[in-house]
């Protein structure tokens, strides 16, 4: 508080010496390009490694901090050459709810923090990211434009700087390909893991937690409009629901199949790839791993079966015949009850 | 009044005891003290007595009520008539087996079939949740294979059980009985069918649970044991064991809960309920009004084997 107050004075007092905004941001620019403007001013790091410091003038250009100067965010930096080393920077500096910066209002920071990478930074892992790790450091944009780290086609890049194996596989996977391609409607990390509110798989607030994962899935693939567009059917969703599967993870079970369990996780391809875990070649193995001892059986008709559907052959007909037996049975019961009841009316009423 | 007596004399020789006792093991006491510990421990003596004398007048009149209660069911059973024994113990061993088997199949299958009941996540849960349900479902199961085998034994080794398979065999008559029954309902004829020892009505409701038994066992060991049926068999063979546990599941509750529980529990005649599943007795009126043919049948044997016990 104490150090928010003395940043405040001395922004204050700058306001008071310059009548614009313009002339001490100039100023504030070329003392810093002073040094860190040359190509050659490097830093080199305790553990051998390099750090490049270079800056120029049109490092935030073009970014939506343009009209910020290093100090507004490097605000522990007070003399030159610095004494202390800077610190990184701190974003929530600005970027909180009620700010007066005019820095967008949201709760994403505090959902940072909940977060499984806030989490990380706050127990000591210094290899967790902070915001500027995702979002940039200079170059930071909107999500909305392609050039910003975190928008659409860029993210999973971004995430699998350090998620680098996992990157390698969603790349090859359908829906990396999708991406890849440039169709918009394709997830990328952030589409089922989340933006700010990433959660460990094993935190029941993920949306990738073993009960949730269906749910995620079907925000796409339960979508007819989505899914006709690339020839996926959009039934495969109701017919999980309704198997065992899918009403014992909606009970709560942990172990139960759930999409991922089957189609995998990063790895997901469509089942003509002979590297697909659902292709009918590998289903033995992707099976096995709940069913010890699953042969090639399990793939000799359809998974997502539906009863209702004539193309459904024999379980159709099963069910069909059940369907009518169940009708026909009760209705001749009913009626043999209410005639009863009626015949004890009659006689109740002394009618014969 | 001999309880009076008895303890008069024992306070008595209490008395007399704990004198002797006292002056055996402390003869130099002196006297006012002697006296004052006698006088304690004939207290205790005769508190652990009168209680002892409580208990057993306690059991005294258990006994008493337990003899004036079976001498009012024997005057309530003099004024019903005779009674018969409908169900025989064995008989009546397989229906509950049968009964709890189905209440627990019921309770935890259906919630899978129907899983956005509002009851059914409390079914579930109330197991500890579907790791438990399920192994709850496979225990019910085993109890409905259990009564399958116990009646298939049943039928085939005892006199009581050939006998009663050959009744439940359906015939001609029953079409006739479901006519006449239909006919009486609408007032057409005053004459109830005369039901023998089993009635359409019961006939359906025995080759029902033939029918659901077969098809639930044979499907759900489909379903248990589905990779190893998945070795010789394809996978749809156990997607359609799967919709036919499913439905047959449904039609065997619905018959249960419409058909059955009308038939034994909410017919006005019966309802709430009788004991018949738990004494297996039906009085000689109900024997009269429900299995005529059958009455009829035992009254004639009865008149062949001793014609002087029949005027009865």
């Amino acid at each position: 508080m104490r150090k928010f107050v003395f940043a405040a004075l001395i922004v204050g007092c700058a306001f008071l010496a310059f009548p614009g905004r313009d002339a001490p941001a100039a100023i504030s620019l070329e003392k810093c390009t002073l040094c860190h403007g040359k190509p050659e001013f490097r830093k080199l790091l305790v553990n051998g490694a390099i750090r490049d410091v270079f800056v120029t003038q049109d490092s935030l250009k073009g970014s939506v901090h343009e009209k910020k100067v290093c100090t507004d965010c490097h605000f522990d930096v007070s003399e030159i050459p610095h004494r202390v080393q800077p610190k990184r920077v701190t974003c929530t500096h600005c970027h909180f709810k009620g700010n007066k910066e005019g820095a967008p209002q949201s709760d994403n920071v505090l959902a940072y923090f909940e977060s499984v990478h806030g989490k990380a930074i706050a127990a000591g892992n210094s290899k967790a990211p902070l915001c500027q790790d995702c979002h940039g450091d200079h170059q930071i944009f909107k999500v909305k434009n392609p050039e910003s780290k975190v928008s659409k086609f860029k993210v999973a890049e971004t995430c699998g700087r350090c998620h680098m194996e996992i990157y390698a596989k969603y790349k090859t996977s359908i829906h990396g390909v999708a991406v890849g391609k440039g169709i918009p409607e394709a997830p990328s990390c952030t589409g089922c893991h989340g933006e700010h509110r990433i959660y460990a798989h094993t935190d029941p607030k993920s949306t990738v937690y073993s009960t949730s994962v269906s749910a995620q899935c079907s925000k796409c693939h339960a979508s007819v409009v989505i899914m006709s567009k690339f020839g996926i059917e959009a039934e495969q969703v109701a017919t999980y629901n309704e198997s065992f599967h899918g009403v014992a993870s909606k009970f709560g079970s942990r172990t139960v199949a759930n999409c991922s369990s089957c189609h995998g996780v990063h790895d997901i391809r469509p089942p003509e790839d002979p590297l697909s875990t659902v292709n009918p070649k590998n289903i033995p193995a992707t099976c096995g791993k709940c069913h010890p001892g699953a042969t090639a059986n399990f793939a000799v008709g359809k998974i997502h079966v539906d009863s209702k559907k004539k193309e459904s052959g024999i379980i159709y007909w099963t069910a069909t015949f059940f369907k009518y037996l169940t009708i026909g049975t009760m209705l001749a019961l009913i009626v043999h009850i209410f005639l009863d009841m009626y015949g004890r009316t009659r006689r109740l009423r002394g009618e014969q | 009044m001999p309880e009076k007596d008895r303890k008069e004399t024992g306070t008595e020789t209490v008395r007399e005891e704990v004198e002797a006792a006292v002056a055996e093991n402390l003869p130099e006491l002196p006297p006012e003290q002697a006296e004052a510990l006698k006088e304690k421990i004939r207290r205790r003596v005769q508190a652990e007595m009168e209680k002892e004398l409580r208990v057993r007048a306690a059991e005294g009149r258990k006994e008493a009520a337990r003899i004036a209660r079976e001498e009012r069911l024997k005057e309530k059973q003099e004024e019903k008539g005779e009674t018969f024994l409908r169900f025989n113990r064995n008989f009546r061993f397989q229906h509950m087996v049968l009964f709890s088997s189905v209440i627990l199949l019921v309770i935890t299958g259906m919630p899978l079939k129907f899983p956005n009941f509002i009851l059914s996540r409390f079914f579930i849960n109330f197991w500890g949740g579907i790791g438990n349900s399920t192994v709850v479902h496979r225990i019910g199961a085993g109890m409905l294979i259990y009564f399958m085998v116990h009646h298939f034994v049943y039928t085939v080794l005892t006199r009581d059980g050939r006998r009663d398979f050959l009744l439940m065999l359906p015939g001609l008559q029953d079409a006739r009985d479901i006519v006449q029954n239909i006919r009486h309902f609408l007032g057409k004829t005053p004459e109830k069918p005369h039901f023998g020892r089993f009635s359409y009505i019961e006939k359906f409701d025995y080759w029902a649970v033939y029918w659901g038994c077969v098809i639930m066992i044979g499907s759900g060991l489909f379903l248990w044991f589905e990779t190893d049926v998945m070795r010789f068999l394809p996978k749809y063979a156990v997607d359609m064991a799967h919709e036919m546990h499913s439905d047959e599941a449904l039609l065997a509750t619905l018959a249960i809960v419409i058909w059955h529980f009308y038939n034994v529990h909410f017919n006005p005649d019966r309802f709430p309920g009788t004991l018949l599943w738990w004494h297996g007795q039906l009085t000689e009126h109900e024997m009269k009004e429900e299995h005529p043919r059958e009455y009829e049948e035992i009254m004639a044997r009865r008149a062949k084997e001793s014609p002087e016990g029949a005027e009865r």
